[in-house]
């Protein structure tokens, strides 16, 4: 125990190789396990969580049952174990009986695993000499009908907790220094919110954008609900911002390439697009003095070629060199490598000064180290065409409302004149459809609620009748789902301010080829009448679905997605910020389809949680990970491919070689553990004599 | 004042709509429709698509979107009895469209299905096994249609059953196998007499 | 020429009793496009989906699975000129294939009449072959015209049971998978040298399935009517269609739509593979089309 005592001091603070060092020798002495077996004394402490474990198993039996496993010196049970008196019964226990070992049978470990680790601790042990056996999710849960088999079941389990109780060992978790700066991974408004919020917190933040501007989906929005403020009236401080900020270094057109390392210390190699534009810095870098765009835009002007404006959803064209609109930060041109024909007339009228454009640039890759990062990947639209009855792209006058937006905003390609696509003529009557593409079970379309249709639609209906008297808005709709604050008050106005409401979902959409009117055939369910509705306009409230890069990125990053393709949360009510991949944390709607005030939210939420290792300084990491027993190991080098986190390596160590584990990179996944020929492996908390002990205790019943 | 006839009886039948629907709920229904339509008509959302779809509603009193809400509930005797129940010409549009993914079409399918086992038929269904018992086909050939047939250099009866009559026994071992023959002649007779 | 590819010609009941042109034209046609069209001895009704469908679904699969067996037996894929065959055959060959407790049903049917269904065969509209470049294609159809209907403005009545419910079919082309706004068909009547014309709700049904013809025919003829007021609406001069039951609608259902509700369209309606002897350079007489309803003698005027 001596021993062990001074390396609890010493471990933490000691190099990686060093700490392995000094560890590996006790790992070799397996010998000694079955005497520490017997010195064992384990506590079993039941809890009944109110009706939920009790209410399916008879909790006595168990108790008395339990008084007879092997190494256990008092059983106990108690109302609410992860209560404060039920923590102090742990306690108290631990003293009064000396116990070596302690095994809560409640419920996951994932919920109260540190609850009573912190509880052991307080009893004077090693916090991870505390062992749970799961007798809720994985047994009253499900069993609510078989008490007997529950407690057969239950017994079971303790059995096996006390049987690895008995064996484990002190641990110590290691703590790595944490970078001080953040990565922020897109910039829309949650990105761009998170790296202001991290900024301000005084960390430096890399803002990462894949497209030559930050703003997002909100810059191309014209107002938003249910306040109407203009969008781009409210985003575009938050641009200045982030482009003045000193701890924002701004990185545009721009695409993570690869990520390495782990919380703390993350390498992340960046690839920067070849603009074929030179910043001034770049120009400067370049030497040339008081160079680089200035966007001026004489550029544009000559360019010969013609391409269709993504910005403005296709319905403006732009050319090979380009801004996609009048505010974008930063103000630097880019030109389009596809279609540029490099005829050198924009290098030509840039002129000898500024030498901005360089036709021949390459993408350039950039190293940085951050402590932590933020997925904030937004979201694309569904491509509504592939539900073909209602007729996008096949008919003219059918949009998308992302296509409304462009159009009714006064910078947009029509200056705020609301047209249809077909004449130019303003529509006199507009139909929208919600849930277009959304809440569709045909595998064709998205199966959840895109969450923010409703309440737009709303807008958009609010925005003809202001705009265009006379307009009537049609809504088509299965329920309005006006769920924040001052939504349900904003149907209310809106509903007041003229606009009709169809409850019913639009079945197909026909075009009369001479008038290119469209057609809207649904059911009226309130009335309980087929109708079709003649309308000059059709507005599709079409289904989001995550943005086209999310799947790289995020595999990039170690982190998982749901069936439907959005980046999944820690936990989807307590931690919905964080991802199971420590110092990773999502933001806006990467996470699953959010309003503009949700999108924030979550955005300040995630810089709030990324900053805090950052502040920190240091990470605990849970000591579960893999030691190399170097007598044992012959340097065959096999586990080092196998590693899905690339923590292994061979190193030469008294004329041989043999492996090295890097444990901060070691997740304690088991893959080198399980596959070792000689055995050499050891996994802290899951070593081998510990799972075969457990494996007993399951198979002979508790026999020895 | 003079009594209204019929009350209080007749305001207990109006009222009778607000007790749930409950002398007509049998959830055993549901299930043998899921069973025979081999869908889920109880995941409808009442959208209407169905109705929107519909070929037959704007020209009658038919709303599919009725009919899949009935089996929801195991309305069993209203959805069975309604004779908008055969208006249906499995078109399937509402089957492409329903964004639930349910088969509207095969829904109705079961229904009738149902309702047959309650004698509950149109005649004209019961004609057409009629004629596929004797000829084998549904449309048989008629004298006008061998003539021209000769004509184009054919044998005046296709190679089918009608040619091939030695293969009639077998369609019919089938069908009655499922005494479809003598339930058509009994529901028949007692329609025609 | 050799035919490359080999079929059991099922017949259904309109196209050989009702409308013979069609099915003789089916056979001619389909010869000159490298398909041999083999007898399918003793086949009987499909049966007709909309009846026995809703009578019971069990007697649907097991008179079908008959017509299936038919075929097994000849070691031969089945190719048919009707929608509402190909809902039955095509249909239940799919699902008894699928479904091992509807198979093992239906098979003990069978048994009594010493058969099996064992789902050794595929099942084809010609409507379709004719589509698909790896056995006809458009191409090899338009180089087969000899008489191309130059002038004629044609539509297309694609009918329901062949595509729909298309989440069920698994056509290997994308637009056979389109049941909102297909072209092929279009393309199959361009080849002949015809317009191919598009016109209000193209893809509404006929009116007369489901039973619906013989159980309420005014209701049934009602939706013809709408379409028929939709292609007069489009000048077409004739209607084609690739479902012998849907030209019983249309074209019978002039006569009744002119007897109940007192109009007239005089519009002549041609199964395709009619059309496409006309354009392989068969006479009217070879095809039989003084059997129709609606005379299609305006219409052979434009085109011969």
């Amino acid at each position: 125990m001596a021993e062990r005592k001074t390396k609890k001091e010493t471990a933490p603070k000691k190099e990686t190789t060093a700490a392995v060092k000094k560890q590996a020798p006790k790992k070799a002495a397996i010998g000694e396990q079955p005497e520490a077996k017997k010195e064992a004394r384990v506590g079993v402490f039941i809890c009944h969580c109110g009706t939920n474990i009790a209410g399916s198993m008879d909790i006595n039996a168990v108790q008395e049952y339990s008084k007879s496993i092997p190494n256990v010196a008092y059983v106990d049970n108690y109302k609410y174990m992860c209560s404060m008196p039920g923590q102090a019964v742990i306690d108290k226990a631990i003293k009064d009986n000396k116990l070596t070992g302690v095994v809560v049978a409640a419920c996951s470990p994932r919920l109260h695993e540190p609850t009573f680790r912190t509880a052991t601790k307080e009893g004077g042990l090693n916090p991870f000499k505390f062992e749970m056996a799961n007798i809720r999710e994985q047994n009253s849960w499900v069993h609510m009908h078989d008490p007997e088999g529950a407690t057969d079941k239950a017994k079971d389990a303790i059995r096996i907790a006390v049987a690895k109780a008995s064996l484990l060992e002190d641990l110590f978790p290691k703590s790595v220094p944490v970078e001080r700066a953040a990565m922020v991974v897109g910039a829309g408004v949650a990105g761009m919110q998170a790296a202001l919020d991290l900024a301000n917190a005084g960390i430096k933040t890399y803002l990462v954008e894949k497209t030559p501007t930050i703003g997002g989906r909100m810059s191309q929005l014209d107002k938003t609900f249910p306040t109407l403020d203009c969008s781009q009236c409210i985003l575009t401080p938050k641009m200045v911002d982030v482009g003045r900020s000193e701890n924002i270094e701004l990185m545009t057109y721009c695409d993570v390439e690869s990520v390495e390392g782990y919380i703390g210390n993350f390498d992340v190699t960046i690839r920067k697009k070849a603009r074929g534009v030179l910043t001034p810095k770049e120009a400067e870098a370049r030497g040339i003095v008081g160079g680089g765009c200035n966007g001026c835009g004489d550029c544009e002007a000559v360019c010969p070629v013609v391409q269709p404006n993504t910005f403005e959803e296709g319905m403006k064209p732009r050319k090979a060199i380009y801004i996609q609109h009048p505010q974008v930060v930063p103000l630097i041109y880019t030109i389009d490598k596809e279609s540029c024909i490099k005829c050198d007339l924009c290098v030509k009228i840039c002129g000898d000064e500024k030498r901005a454009i360089d036709l021949n640039q390459e993408d350039e890759f950039v190293k940085v180290k951050v402590g932590t990062a933020i997925l904030a990947t937004g979201y694309d639209i569904f491509p509504i065409e592939n539900k073909t009855e209602w007729g996008y792209k096949r008919y003219e006058n059918v949009i998308t409302s992302l296509e409304f937006e462009r159009l009714i905003c006064a910078s947009g390609p029509t200056g705020g004149h609301m047209v249809r696509p077909s004449d130019g003529v303003a529509p006199k009557k507009v139909a929208f459809l919600l849930c277009a593409g959304s809440r569709d079970n045909t595998g064709i379309g998205k199966p959840y609620c895109s969450r923010f249709c409703c309440m737009y639609s709303l807008k958009h209906a609010h925005q003809l009748i202001e705009k265009m008297p006379g307009c009537q808005p049609y809504i088509f709709y299965m329920d309005i789902r006006s769920f924040g604050k001052m939504y349900e008050e904003f149907y209310y106005r809106i509903q007041d301010e003229g606009a009709k409401f169809i409850r019913g979902r639009v079945s197909n959409i026909l075009e009369d080829p001479a008038t290119k009117n469209l057609m809207v055939y649904a059911d009226d369910t309130l009335l309980d009448r087929p109708m079709k509705l003649e309308v000059d306009l059709v507005v599709l409230a079409a289904a989001v679905q995550p943005a086209a890069d999310t799947n790289r990125t995020r595999k990039l990053f170690g982190v998982s997605c749901s069936m439907d393709g959005w980046l999944l949360e820690a936990h989807p009510k307590l931690n919905p910020c964080g991802t199971t991949t420590a110092g990773v944390f999502l933001a806006g709607a990467c996470q699953g389809p959010k309003d503009i005030p949700d999108t924030v939210a979550s955005a300040e939420g995630a810089a709030s949680a990324a900053s805090i290792p950052i502040h920190t300084g240091h990470v605990e990491l849970e000591p579960y990970f893999a030691q190399c027993i170097e007598e044992k190991c012959a340097g065959c080098g096999m586990c080092v491919n196998l590693c899905p986190y690339t923590a292994l390596a061979l190193v030469e160590k008294d004329g041989r070689k043999v492996m090295q584990v890097t444990e901060a990179k070691c997740k304690g996944c088991g893959t080198c553990g399980g596959f070792c020929p000689g055995g050499a492996i050891w996994m802290n908390h899951f070593a081998t004599p510990q799972i075969v002990a457990q494996i007993d205790a399951f198979l002979l019943g508790g026999e020895q | 004042m003079a009594k209204i006839k019929g009350y209080p009886e007749a305001l207990e039948a109006k009222l009778r709509d607000r007790y749930m629907y409950g002398d007509d709920a049998h959830p055993e229904f549901t299930d043998s429709v899921e069973k025979i339509s081999m869908t889920i008509p109880h995941m409808c959302y009442q959208c209407g698509t169905c109705t929107a779809s519909c070929p037959s509603a704007p020209r009658s009193s038919y709303r599919i979107r009725k009919f899949v809400r009935r089996v929801v509930l195991g309305l069993e005797t209203e959805a069975l009895t309604d004779p908008d129940l055969w208006l249906c010409t499995t078109c399937y549009s509402c089957t492409d469209r329903c964004p639930r993914d349910i088969a509207p079409t095969d829904v109705i399918m079961a229904m009738r299905n149902l309702a047959f086992k309650r004698d509950i038929i149109p005649v004209n269904f019961l004609k057409t096994v009629q004629a596929i018992y004797t000829t084998g086909h549904g449309v048989p050939n008629n004298d006008v249609n061998r003539a021209a047939r000769v004509k184009l250099g054919m044998d005046a009866d296709p190679p089918t059953t009608h040619t091939y009559k030695e293969f009639i026994p077998g369609i019919q071992k089938i069908l009655d196998y499922y005494k479809l023959k003598a339930n058509a002649d009994r529901i028949v007779k007692e329609r025609e007499g | 020429m050799e035919a490359k590819h080999k079929y059991a010609f099922y017949l259904g009941c309109i196209a050989p009793n009702r409308y013979p042109g069609a099915e003789a034209a089916a056979i001619k046609t389909s010869k000159k496009l490298g398909i041999e069209l083999v007898e399918l001895k003793g086949a009987s009704c499909c049966p007709a989906p909309g009846a026995f469908g809703s009578i019971d679904l069990n007697v649907w699969y097991a008179m079908a699975a008959r017509n299936l067996v038919l075929a097994e037996q000849m070691k031969m894929d089945i190719a048919l000129l009707c929608n509402g065959c190909y809902k039955s055959i095509w249909e239940v060959n799919h699902k008894l294939k699928h479904h091992d407790e509807l198979r093992d049903g239906v098979n003990e049917v069978l048994k009594t009449i010493d058969m099996e269904f064992k789902g050794s065969i595929n099942v084809y509209h010609l409507a379709e072959l004719m589509y698909d470049k790896d056995i006809v294609g458009v191409d090899k159809v338009r180089d087969s015209v000899t008489n191309p209907l130059t002038g004629a403005r044609i539509a297309v009545h694609y009918g329901c049971h062949l595509m729909k419910p298309k989440k069920e079919r698994d056509f290997k082309d994308q637009d056979l998978l389109n049941t909102e706004a297909p072209t092929w068909m279009e393309e199959l009547v361009a080849a002949l040298g015809a317009t191919p014309v598009e016109y209000r709700q193209k893809m509404q049904c006929c009116g007369a399935g489901g039973g619906v013809r013989g159980y309420d025919i005014v209701h049934a003829l009602d939706i013809a009517n709408e379409k028929l007021i939709n292609l007069q609406d489009a000048k077409v001069d004739a209607l084609t269609d690739i479902c012998p039951f849907c030209q019983l609608q249309f074209d019978r259902g002039q006569i009744e739509i002119e007897e109940k509700f007192g109009v007239k369209y005089n519009l002549p309606v041609l199964h395709y593979c009619e059309l496409l002897g006309l354009a392989q350079g068969m006479s009217p007489q070879d095809l039989a089309l003084d059997l129709h309803a609606i005379s299609c003698e305006p219409f052979l005027q434009k085109v011969l």
